[in-house]
């Protein structure tokens, strides 16, 4: 029998645990664990992960609208992958041309003509790119960059946990008022002052007062459970 | 040859980058048949812009209606119903501008500031239009003509006390009197509150709570027997007992449902309209089928309620007065009417001379 000495890889350690790996693999595992106690105790991680995420999905409530779930989240972690790119550390280039080269092949002129249009497309696009961002994504962005920075999941679905349960939730608070379906955000008002009231209905609304800036008028934005 | 190139080249990048990320908007207006008060003159979109959002579209929504007064009489209020089509996901917006004096045949303008999970096409129909005499147009399917109507009375009241502060105590004591009311918005808090309909089913540890009452003089219901179910932060199925007081029969009231917190600090956390039907004498129970979230710190502490508000069957309303408004319990917790709050914006941003002049118009 070949001596067991490497460890096993993480992926067929999950294999392992889900039952979904060869006969042979299957072996070779199970004798390596026999004189492995590092790999032993990575087998009960796993199954203990297994076992919770079993157990949140019991939890989730019913009627959950997975569709929607899915779809926000799916843009969520997109607007967080692209934030995770915009801080990424840069690979260092393992070439650089020297300037005697570029000056002799190409002209100075030319490589910097190059290398304004590059920075000029750049700055065009990211700005088109900011400038069409709704303010909603404008949160998620930021928020991503928050996780990052800080270490965790970019983007989230805003679950009121204890009152999402009972479907379509009105929201008021400082920053506003909101409706919120399945978690998701679906009707928010926005002004770019703190609103002077707020209110919440029994029958399902929410209200802010706003005075308006420009034409000096009192503005009430309210949402309704539909 | 060098900047026509190039620039060519960043057009096109700016332009492929925004037909990419941007999808069309569009807006219908529907403001009534050809009896309707108001017309439109002019739209603009405004910065509006419809972005996807996995399998739907995020509608920010930022217009100006500029619009006429096509009546014959003076305009006080008006709402507008904004819904995205196709929204699945349920819910509608609205926008109400009080405290509005528009004669006929002038225009003025109204903005939207919406955010709409849908379609990128939304319907903006008009709901409402109160007239200077109380009067009401529109389909109101947002049931706001109460609240139209409530926020003109107390804009009446408001003006009344003001000019005759005025006249009777000169320019000095109108000063004191708004940089009084500016610190008072200043200093209440506004609750975070979540409001759903339905009760919980499941059955949750918690306790029955009573409520405490805030009976105003002259109001003309009494409230009795007000409990919810509380758990930690959260209040089900709040139920009144109310008793009708006058002499004549009321079809509708409202009633601010005040929460303490563990800090022994309170807020106006909800209203809850009901309707009634109570002849004099009578009394009946309202029971409301919801559930009430209050993000503050711990659990609970303690509840209030009081009538805000109330509806005869001839017609008439009952708002509090500014006095029973200045009780202690409730001078903290209760916000200045819409018309107050835009008084002491003209004073905060114009000045003395321009509230003095506002004054005068009514």
């Amino acid at each position: 029998m070949p001596a067991v000495t490497a460890h096993i890889p993480e992926s067929d350690l999950a294999l392992f645990i889900s039952g979904d790996v060869s006969m042979w693999t299957y072996v070779h595992i199970n004798l390596h664990l026999a004189h492995c106690e590092a790999c032993r105790e990575r087998i009960e991680a796993y199954r203990l992960s297994r076992q919770r995420l079993k157990q949140a999905a019991a939890e989730i409530p019913e009627g959950a609208d997975w569709d929607r779930l899915a779809a926000e989240m799916t843009a969520n972690i997109r607007v967080g992958l692209a934030a995770g790119e915009c801080v990424a550390p840069r690979r260092k280039l393992d070439w650089k041309p020297s300037a005697g080269y570029l000056s002799r092949t190409h002209g100075w002129k030319v490589v910097a003509a190059w290398a304004g249009i590059t920075v000029g497309a750049a700055a065009l696009l990211s700005a088109a790119f900011l400038l069409n961002l709704p303010a909603s994504d404008g949160e998620s962005l930021m928020r991503s960059l928050h996780a990052l920075v800080q270490g965790g999941r970019s983007g989230s679905a805003r679950l009121a946990p204890g009152i999402g349960d009972r479907g379509p939730v009105v929201e008021a608070s400082s920053s506003g008022v909101e409706l919120r379906v399945n978690g998701v955000v679906v009707s928010i008002p926005q002004a770019p002052t703190r609103p002077v009231a707020i209110t919440v209905s029994a029958p399902g609304s929410a209200s802010a007062r706003y005075v308006d800036d420009d034409t000096g008028q009192m503005t009430i934005s309210s949402v309704y459970v539909q | 040859m060098f900047s026509s190139l190039y620039a060519k080249f960043g057009f096109i990048f700016t332009a492929g980058a925004l037909i990419a990320s941007a999808q069309a908007l569009h807006t219908n207006i529907d403001l009534g048949g050809k009896d309707s008060p108001i017309v439109v003159v002019h739209y603009d979109d405004g910065d509006s812009k419809v972005t996807q959002r996995g399998g739907a579209y995020l509608v920010d929504f930022h217009p100006t209606l500029t619009l006429r007064n096509s009546s014959s009489k003076r305009i006080h209020s008006v709402t507008l119903l904004v819904e995205a089509q196709e929204n699945s996901a349920g819910g509608k917006a609205s926008v109400s501008v009080p405290s509005l004096d528009i004669a006929p045949g002038d225009t003025f303008p109204l903005r939207i500031n919406q955010t709409l999970f849908g379609s990128p096409s939304v319907d903006v129909q008009l709901d409402g239009v109160l007239f200077e005499d109380l009067s009401f147009y529109g389909p109101d399917k947002l049931h706001l003509q109460y609240n139209m109507t409530v926020w003109e009375l107390e804009a009446r009241q408001d003006r009344k006390y003001y000019k005759n502060l005025l006249e009777a105590s000169g320019e000095k004591a109108l000063q004191n009197a708004m940089v009084e009311s500016q610190a008072r918005q200043d200093a209440l808090a506004l609750p975070n509150v979540q409001m759903a309909r339905g009760r919980s089913t499941t059955v949750d540890a918690g306790q029955d709570m009573q409520f405490a009452f805030l009976r105003l003089p002259d109001a003309p219901v009494e409230l009795s027997s007000g409990q919810a179910r509380v758990v930690e932060n959260m209040a089900d199925g709040p139920s009144f007992s109310v008793h009708n007081v006058s002499k004549r029969p009321l079809r509708h009231l409202e009633i601010g449902w005040i929460l303490k917190d563990q800090y022994g600090r309170e807020f106006l956390a909800a209203s809850l309209p009901a309707d009634v039907n109570l002849a004099p004498g009578q009394s009946s129970q309202v029971m409301e089928d919801a559930s009430l979230r209050f993000h503050g710190p711990g659990a609970i502490q303690g509840m209030k309620g009081f009538i805000s508000s109330a509806e005869f069957a001839d017609g008439s309303y009952w708002i509090p007065t500014r006095k029973q408004l200045d009780d202690p319990e409730l001078r903290g917790v209760v916000a200045p009417s819409p018309e107050e709050q835009r008084l002491t914006s003209i004073y905060k941003r114009k000045g003395l001379n321009a509230l003095i002049e506002e004054l005068k118009k009514f």
